[in-house]
């Protein structure tokens, strides 16, 4: 029996959540790096969410659709570069961890919203990151308000927000939430053949909003919202270093 | 008697989110937060189920999951692993080397609990 076969038999008994077939199939193509723009195209295209969220990428200072320039899978695929596509594959697995680890740790219905229509953090603020390391480099950020923050953390520890007063609790809480959606999105990578390994997270209260993006990489950024809680994320990955 | 736990996780979170699931239960709640912490436990301790992360400091889950199994006598205590990583890796390693159960963060407590309560006789502690 292959290793394969018996990963699926395990992953039944154990009762893992089944896998994003799009994503797993565009970040394996993606890691072969000798995948044309068409192959890559056709996953895409059979992913409507994925190709919603393309076509804006291509097409950044359009108001809306009919304004769009670039209008096609492929025609985006070779102005953005196929890079950014798995950015933004990746960013659905790493957002459907996001929501299930909310509904499961704090039985809140988080929803993905755009992201310019969620109000804007100013100042200082709760940001949480996690690098990841090996075939793929890159950056998970989490960004919330820090009233944010402390309520998240008092709903998982089943605490009142006036309990959860010290910040070092509400850091450690913020960096597991941190570490369980770049865990699971880590799996994928992996399973697709782009191997790395997560640094520790850190998590700071800072007022800084700029999300660095090294050269080469793409990014990916989301939003989110349940209740008055507002969450936003970022993504930067470049898929194709050496280890 | 109540059933010892040892719960083995770098994160303090994740120890009190265990130790909030087992609070109705007649349990004993160790903790260890890395590999090495948690060999040192289980050996003194004896605990009759283990609850294991993966990815810590100083020794992870995997390295502390192998030392267990060459330990004649710890070897027996059954291990649910609890870890955000599901990778294929990952858990054919994990399964071959032979764990009772695993579960991926985020959990629920009560997938927690019926995992446990397959492993032992869990029992609700009598109302106060």
């Amino acid at each position: 029996m292959s290793d394969a076969v018996n990963y699926q038999d395990l992953a039944r008994k154990y009762g893992f959540a089944p896998k994003l077939e799009s994503a797993s199939r565009l970040t394996q193509l993606v890691a072969r790096q000798d995948a044309d723009v068409d192959e890559i195209a056709k996953v895409i295209n059979k992913d409507p969410s994925l190709k919603t969220r393309l076509l804006r990428a291509a097409n950044p200072d359009a108001e809306n659709e009919a304004e769009y320039s670039v209008e096609t899978v492929e025609d985006a695929l070779i102005r953005n570069g196929v890079g950014c596509a798995m950015v933004l594959a990746m960013g659905t697995p790493l957002a459907m961890a996001l929501i299930k680890a909310f509904q499961t740790m704090l039985s809140l219905n988080l929803e993905s919203i755009d992201r310019h229509q969620a109000m804007p953090i100013d100042g200082e603020h709760m940001l949480g990151t996690i690098g990841f390391n090996g075939k793929v480099v890159g950056s998970v950020y989490l960004r919330m308000s820090i009233e944010d923050a402390r309520n998240v953390a008092a709903t998982i520890l089943g605490l009142s927000a006036g309990e959860m007063q010290d910040t070092s609790e509400i850091r450690d809480v913020i960096g597991e939430l941190l570490n369980i959606m770049t865990g699971n999105f880590k799996s994928n990578l992996c399973d697709a053949g782009l191997e790395c390994k997560l640094e520790p997270p850190d998590v700071k209260v800072t007022s800084d909003l700029e999300t660095p993006v090294a050269r080469g990489s793409g990014l990916e950024r989301m939003a989110f919202k349940a209740g008055k809680i507002q969450l936003f994320v970022d993504v930067t990955a470049n898929p194709w270093m050496d280890d | 008697m109540a059933i010892k736990i040892l719960s083995v996780d770098d994160s303090r979170t994740i120890r009190l989110i265990v130790g909030k699931a087992f609070r109705p239960y007649d349990v004993q709640l160790c903790e260890a937060a890395n590999g090495e912490e948690g060999l040192a436990v289980a050996a003194r301790e004896k605990p009759e189920l283990i609850i294991l992360d993966v990815t810590m400091p100083v020794m992870d889950g995997v390295t502390m999951l192998t030392k267990l199994k060459e330990d004649a006598d710890l070897k027996g205590i059954p291990v649910i692993m609890l870890t955000a990583e599901s990778g294929r890796e990952n858990v054919l390693q994990i399964a071959k080397l032979g764990v009772r159960d695993y579960l991926v963060k985020p959990f629920k407590e009560d997938q927690l609990i019926e995992k446990a309560g397959r492993c032992v006789n869990l029992q609700k502690k009598p109302a106060a």
